[in-house]
């Protein structure tokens, strides 16, 4: 009995410590300092879906994005700052509740202009202080939310529009209303699984007078369509009890999407646009009469083009006959609706325009190029330049010093823009390298060359970026082949065996050994060739849209082995992955060999590792069939068996996949919703949170140089992890260590890259962060330190102290950099600063340690640091540069001390000795400045001034210093010396003055 | 007597499996106070000064706080031998000193009528926040890089802003193991970041005077970014100082004046 006693409690005591001593290895426990930067670019910024004004406040405006989130402006739109970076990226709507306008704001998430490449929501969100905290309100399976109206004189009554899922049925569409805040939600307008809410609106005197317009629509893959005998415009006058439809005027037949618009100043004033089956009866209709009859009033191009895409209506909240209609342009009408002209220049595509509360002559559009303001009722507009929403399809990375980063943008074209800039990376450092839809960029492993494309591969350019020359050389026709399929989002790939290789895939896989001047097909079609998934002309619905965005059955991704160039992987978007070890001579489908994915699987991307030959990763995307689960999997033997590498942490669908380069175990997924990270190749997943968005990852690389992990985001532009190093030393025999330090090879001083950082509109324009320069030192906590000492300084390596630092207190990877210098000079005491006083020398090249004291612990981690090559200086030359400024601020702390002692005899003897004193201060008055101040006041500089702009012109050079500093630093001694000998003529006078003073150690140390 | 007391917590704290419910907001501030000297020492203080060393681009800038509790306040920074004096705030008027002409300059009225909304803030704003007429509410655990926190959030008195009212709102992250806050965040209401998300973390909690665990390092900066560290060399508790030392310096002008002609 008593022995069954025991074993109970030690089973009590022990169970915990097994589990702990099991626990799962997650990355996420150890990011610590691991931050992700953001590089932009922001100057042609990303698509917008919302647009949404403070009900009182003019300065506020927010905008909800396609693929950035919820973004606040707190100045009339000069500037925007993200507010919905934790959660889901994707957005509907936004709607600031009118009763708490300051507070209580709605998130309704997942994009409602269906384009092919949308993303999804993940449901309703709520912040009760002004974005700070959101809380999630249901609607988790709505993926799409249209419109959120919170009645006008009650928050507890809110109204949600639900478009719905857009590649499947959904039960979860149509209009929802709660009474209670949100606890409760009621569907009070369904129609079927295929038909959700396009849009709502409420009549502004009325708030039991809803509008509702239902939207039957559906993508696949390879397929949209707009319309149906389900789609209708409805009507309750009774806060949505009961719905009638209210079409008289409407044309006949099958009905697409239609917008519905109240003017605000005249209620009964309603304007809708209507795609229908006829083209003559499409466009603006207006009725007078709240809805009971309608008038066609204008179909222009402008107001019929593409209804998925372009719907939005919205009236001048003081004059119900100025109506703008978002579309291609956009256009604004001022006689009612009956004629319409474009609204000025800006970036194509205009989702959603909104005038300011007071003023009409303020406008704000967003469109798939960002928000634009205009100050004269749309006549001209001016980008907002600070929103870095770029929606990147794939990056790729080069070798240079910065590394550049090259990628195409959804309607944005194709760029190239570098890693790294003087005064961060602005939209000045971005080069366009293609028109169109961007894609996949490519640079030359070698030479000046660049590869980019636009849809369809209907051009794929190669560009000379030394010579400016431009050629296109896209795959042509072939004779005895049928007509090539490219995908929207066409594949291309390069070599590391073979430098001027260049592949690109349609149904088959084309290779090029001369950078595309001659092609070679060298598969058979690797798809399913399903024709049913090949009718694109058909596609559209109501409205033709065959825009080549759903072009099927094609390959997606190409990848050669960098072990075997005879190896190559294609991933096909209707779910082959074919792989071939000859060349291209014969290949295999290797898809029937992976247990548990479904059929026709989009490969979204294939990524062959260094760490074998027969291994590779495959990534697959269901999100076009609405499968939202992640997939991907790892094979070593060419793809005979598959392993899945998820793990239930993965919350949803994955697009590309990297593997580390020296840590097989080590991967990166990007997935819909942000980056996950793990290091057990792939038991466990965590999602990488520090400074990096929920967003949409599409591609990701590492770069091998610098180890950086960079990130082609769908609507954060790029993103970059620097040096992901650590976490390949992290083990569970690292996490038993107190504190363990990283390995770092040795690092370079760098003389070069501190040029004239220009904040020129930096005001108002996104400028890139740069990564942390200097020495840096890396350690890894296992847990954070909070309580206690815990110092950090850099030793010469005998153990003299030469600078203290801040360490890291973080758990997990902490970062510490080091400037590779030492304090600045103890500086003389004048009236003003001496600005030269507060340059800090530089070390001289040579091993140095970084000693951490931590409680009674202490750590030391030995490091190199080396000198830049770039300058051509001999190390003669840098040894007496070091001497020569070693001097000079030897000299200026003496001076300073000089000073000090001379204030303190001063003060012994003013009094005594007037006379003394009076000498004293000459003196001091050709030491130091005594009077003016820091600007346009400042004195004749003295000696303190003279020494040490001197010593900084010096330190601060990467030269050698000059004949003339040389020079020049002869004078100063000279003059010093003379001081010197003065002031101890004038200390022997006062050697009977009581002077108490600190010793010069003393006085530096201070 | 401290660790044990702090070890007990942390033993009940894993108890109960760390049942966010389990722990009401009052109860975490509690903890911190007890956990940190205890509410009786923390009541007792008057005011304090404390001498830190800020490392900025190779330099190391001594930096002097004092604050006291009728709500006078100033931050001091020493460059080359010079007092440069910035925050100093005597329970009516803010000023600093000008850099430029090393003159002291009052702050705009609505910044100083902020201040005295604050002056109760110290030694510490959850200190008998209620009469302070705060409010103070548990929002969740929340992973803080890697560390496990209670995120609580402190609501202030609004604050004026270019003429309207806002939110006063700071959110402060309290390590679950320990109680202390190890890092708060608030939106930064004026000037160019506005908007942006400031945050302060706090380590290197030791006894200072009295019993009271202060922090010894903590950094400032923007969420997201890495911050700008500044180290604590000593705490002094109910230091005296000169009323002087808050005061707007009328003579300065004047007498500036005169050494220029």
């Amino acid at each position: 009995m008593k022995h069954f006693f025991i074993a109970i409690l030690s089973a009590f005591v022990f169970i915990p410590n097994a589990f702990a001593q099991e626990k799962a290895l997650k990355a996420g426990d150890y990011f610590g300092d691991l931050r992700a930067r953001h590089i932009g670019p922001a100057l042609m910024s990303g698509r917008i879906n919302d647009m949404e004004a403070h009900p009182t406040n003019p300065r506020i405006i927010y905008t909800g994005t396609a693929g950035g989130g919820v973004w606040k402006s707190n100045d009339g739109g000069a500037t925007f700052n993200p507010i919905f970076d934790d959660y889901c990226q994707s957005i509907g709507a936004v709607e600031v509740d009118p009763n708490d306008p300051d507070n209580t704001i709605y998130v309704g998430t997942g994009e409602t202009w269906p384009r092919n490449s949308v993303s999804i929501g993940d449901g309703l969100y709520k912040t009760t202080d002004g974005g700070n905290t959101w809380s999630k309100m249901g609607f988790e399976n709505s993926e799409r939310i249209a419109n959120i109206i919170v009645n006008p004189n009650n928050s507890k009554e809110i109204y949600v529009a639900v478009l719905g899922a857009l590649w499947s049925d959904s039960e979860e569409r149509g209009v929802y209303k709660t009474t209670d805040g949100g606890e409760t939600w009621e569907n009070i307008l369904y129609v079927d699984a295929s038909t959700g809410c396009a849009d709502m609106t409420m009549d502004p005197s009325n708030p039991n007078i809803l509008y509702a317009s239902m939207w039957e629509f559906r993508r696949t893959g390879w397929s949209f369509n707009s319309g149906g005998d389900k789609s209708a415009l409805y009507k309750s006058t009774d806060a949505g009890k009961t719905w009638n439809k209210i079409h008289n005027g409407f044309p006949k037949g099958k009905l697409g999407r239609l917008a519905i618009a109240v003017a605000p100043s005249n209620p009964d004033v309603l304007y809708t646009v209507i795609e229908a089956e006829e083209d003559t009866k499409k466009g603006l209709y207006r009725s007078n009469d709240a809805g009971a009859n309608w008038e066609q009033l204008n179909n222009d191009f402008g107001i019929t083009v593409r209804p998925f895409y372009f719907s939005r209506i919205t009236v001048d909240p003081k004059d119900e006959n100025v109506v703008v209609k978002g579309g291609l342009s956009g256009s604004i009408s001022r006689d009612g609706g009956k004629t319409f002209k474009n609204l000025g220049n800006m970036h194509s595509d205009i989702h959603d325009i909104i005038f300011d509360i007071n003023n009409s002559d303020i406008m704000y559009s967003g469109t798939d190029g960002g928000v634009y303001r205009s100050w004269n009722g749309g006549t001209t507009f001016e980008i907002v330049e600070n929103l870095p929403l770029s929606q990147f399809y794939h990056i790729s990375v080069d070798d240079a010093e910065p590394y550049n980063v090259y990628g195409g943008l959804q309607d944005n074209g194709s760029w190239y823009g570098p890693s790294e800039a003087i005064g961060g990376v602005n939209a000045r450092d971005w080069n366009s390298v293609g028109a169109g839809d961007g894609f996949r960029v490519l640079k030359h492993p070698t030479k000046s060359i660049i590869y980019s494309e636009m849809q369809g591969a209907e051009n794929v350019w190669r560009i000379d970026t030394d010579k400016g020359l431009i050629k296109t050389i896209q795959p042509l026709p072939v004779e005895g082949y049928p007509k090539l399929r490219f995908n929207w989002n066409a594949p291309m790939a390069i070599s590391v065996h073979q430098a001027d290789r260049f592949y690109m895939g349609s149904q088959f896989l084309h290779k090029s050994d001369d950078m595309g001047d001659t092609w070679q097909i060298i598969s058979p079609d690797l798809t399913t060739n399903d024709k049913t998934k090949q009718n694109q002309e058909d596609s559209g619905g109501l409205s033709m849209d065959n825009s080549g965005a759903e072009n099927h059955t094609t390959i997606f991704t190409i990848t050669e082995s960098p072990l075997d160039e005879k190896v190559i992987w294609v991933g096909t978007d209707d779910g082959n992955v074919q792989v071939t070890q000859d060349g291209g001579k014969t290949w295999t489908n290797t898809t029937p060999n992976i247990e548990g994915l479904p059929a026709n699987t989009w490969v979204y991307h294939i990524e062959a590792s260094v760490h074998g030959k027969g291994t590779a990763y495959a990534v697959f995307d269901g999100h076009t069939k609405g499968d939202m689960k992640p997939y991907a999997f790892k094979t070593t033997d060419y793809g005979q068996t598959w392993t899945t590498i998820i793990s239930d942490d993965v919350e949803i669908f994955a697009r590309s996949i990297q593997e580390d380069f020296e840590n097989e175990n080590l991967l990166y997924l990007g997935t819909e919703f942000g980056l996950y990270i793990t290091l057990d190749g792939g038991k466990h997943w965590s999602k990488f949170k520090n400074n990096m968005p929920s967003v949409a990852v599409h591609h990701l690389e590492i770069q091998k140089k610098t180890n950086d992990l960079v990130m082609g985001t769908h609507g954060r532009g790029v993103i970059i992890i620097d040096d992901i190093s650590p976490l390949r030393e992290i083990t569970p025999e690292v996490l038993k260590q107190k504190l363990h330090f990283f390995d770092s090879e040795p690092f370079v001083m760098k003389d070069s890259g501190d040029g004239f950082g220009s904040s020129f509109g930096g005001e108002t324009q996104f400028v890139g962060s740069n990564g942390p320069s200097g020495t840096l030192i890396k350690y890894i906590l296992p847990k954070r330190h909070t309580f206690g000492k815990m110092t950090m300084e850099i030793q010469d390596i005998d153990g003299n102290k030469i600078m203290n630092l801040s360490p890291g207190k973080n758990k997990g990877i902490n970062i510490v950099g080091w400037g590779n210098t030492i304090k600045n000079p103890k500086v003389a005491k004048g009236k003003t600063f001496s600005f030269g006083g507060f340059t800090s020398p530089r070390v001289p090249a040579g091993k140095y340690k970084a000693v951490i004291k931590k409680g009674r612990d202490t750590f030391e981690h030995v490091f190199e640091v080396i000198n830049d090559k770039e300058t051509g200086l001999s190390d003669a030359d840098i040894a007496m540069k070091h001497e020569k400024t070693m001097k000079m601020y030897d000299m200026t702390q003496e001076l300073a001390y000089m000073v000090y002692e001379l204030d303190a005899y001063h003060q012994a003897v003013k009094d005594s000795n007037k006379k003394l004193a009076s000498k004293l201060n000459s003196l001091k008055e050709t030491l130091v400045v005594t009077t003016g101040d820091n600007y346009v006041g400042s004195a004749e500089p003295q000696l303190r001034e003279k020494m040490a702009d001197l010593y900084s012109k010096i330190a601060d050079s990467y030269d050698k210093p000059s004949h003339a500093e040389l020079e020049s630093l002869k004078i100063i001694e000279t003059r010093f010396e003379d001081a010197k000998a003065d002031f101890a003529k004038l200390k022997k006078k006062a050697k009977k003055a009581e002077v108490s003073i600190k010793t010069f150690d003393e006085f530096v140390a201070e | 007597m401290r660790k044990i007391t702090i070890l007990l917590v942390a033993i009940l704290s894993s108890a109960v499996f760390s049942n966010v419910s389990a722990q009401s907001v009052d109860e975490i501030i509690n903890t911190y106070f007890e956990n940190t000297g205890g509410i009786e020492a923390w009541k007792s203080i008057e005011g304090m000064k404390i001498s830190a060393k800020a490392n900025q681009g190779g330099m190391e800038i001594p930096v002097t706080i004092v604050q006291l509790k009728n709500g006078k306040q100033m931050t001091s920074v020493s460059f080359q031998g010079k007092e440069i004096k910035q925050g100093v705030f005597d329970g009516e008027t803010l000023w600093s000193t000008n850099f430029m002409t090393q003159k002291a300059e009052k702050s705009d009225a609505e910044s100083t009528a902020n201040m005295k909304l604050q002056m109760g803030d110290f030694p510490d704003p959850f200190l008998d926040y209620e009469q302070k007429g705060y409010s103070a509410e548990l929002i969740g655990k929340e992973d803080f890089n890697g560390t496990e926190t209670y995120k609580v959030k402190l609501t202030r008195k609004p604050i004026t802003i270019d003429g309207k009212e806002e939110e006063n709102i700071a959110f402060y992250f309290f390590d679950t193991e320990n109680f202390v806050p190890i890092a708060v965040q608030s939106e930064i209401k004026q000037g160019q970041a506005k908007g942006m998300i400031s945050e302060i973390t706090y380590s290197d909690y030791d006894e200072v005077e009295g019993g009271i665990y202060m922090p010894f390092t903590m950094t400032t900066g923007l969420k997201g970014q890495p911050g700008q560290a500044i180290t604590m060399e000593k705490y002094e508790l109910n230091p005296t100082v000169d009323d002087a030392e808050f005061e707007f310096p009328k003579e300065e002008t004047t007498t500036e004046e005169n050494e220029k002609n």
